[in-house]
């Protein structure tokens, strides 16, 4: 669990903490391990196998938002922050293992543990930010080829 | 700048082939600008992109892609893409990026058609 962007800065004892709620789940590929909008009742994390992550634009658009293919990588996050839906929907891409976080026992410990729950949220804060400024450049990447349009 | 992509590119007259390492994502764009600006790619007919197999495309490299587009759109150069994985084949036909690139299923195929 160490290696779960998450759980950085954790000692051992604090981790060992942590595995209380969860379980290990096998994935076929194309299985939907969750959909953009559903309740987010856990977060995940990579044993094996590789799972994309994807929004709608509409009924017939699906676009690639990433991949989670390194063992330890972490998915789901939504968990984590009201109103706990999942903003994205997580397919197994090839079939593997994943560690599930059970959302209630990992927020009951975080509240038990008030050390234990700063570091989780700060890390939290600090991925959340670094997906904000990849939106932004995507973001920026449009409005330039659009004015480019609008000019020639 | 992180170095996310590698971007060789081989002139055969008319055609460029650009030969992509990496996934593609938002941070690619200074990758594909500079490859873009090459004098053997700006004022060419046709581009080839050949892209890694096992590349991940999101939808900033998409961003990107569309952007690429654009401008060989407006100096009406022709674009070929080959590389891709079914996944992304089928990724690219529903956001329309077929409508102003050919996908070919091998560098022999494209090279075929383009050469």
């Amino acid at each position: 669990m160490r290696s779960g962007y998450l759980f950085r800065g954790l000692n051992d004892r604090q981790l060992e903490g942590l595995t209380a709620g969860t379980k290990n789940i096998e994935v076929d590929s194309g299985e939907v391990i969750y959909r953009e909008r559903e309740e987010a009742e856990a977060i995940y994390m990579l044993s094996s196998g590789a799972v994309e992550l994807v929004t709608s634009v509409n009924n017939h658009i699906e676009l690639p938002v990433s991949i989670i293919r390194n063992p330890g990588e972490m998915f789901g996050s939504s968990a984590l922050i009201e109103p706990h839906l999942h903003t994205l929907t997580a397919r197994c891409q090839s079939a593997g293992n994943i560690l599930v976080i059970e959302r209630r026992a990992l927020q009951e410990y975080m509240s038990e543990h008030d050390e234990v729950g700063l570091i989780i949220m700060t890390n939290l804060a600090t991925y959340l930010l670094s997906r904000l400024k990849e939106s932004r450049q995507e973001l920026k990447i449009h409005f330039k080829t659009l004015l480019r349009s609008f000019r020639a | 700048m992180v170095d996310q992509n590698q971007i060789s590119i081989e002139n055969r007259g008319e055609l460029s082939i650009l030969d992509i390492t990496g996934d593609i994502t938002s941070a690619s764009e200074p990758f594909f600008a500079q490859a873009y600006k090459h004098p053997d790619v700006d004022g060419v007919g046709k581009i080839l992109l050949k892209f890694d197999e096992g590349a991940y495309i999101n939808s900033g490299g998409i961003a990107v892609l569309i952007q690429l587009l654009a401008e060989t759109k407006r100096k009406a150069q022709k674009v070929g893409i080959t590389g891709l994985s079914d996944h992304f084949k089928k990724i690219f036909h529903m956001v329309g990026i077929t409508r102003f690139a050919d996908i070919y299923a091998s560098m022999d195929e494209a090279l075929k058609a383009m050469g």
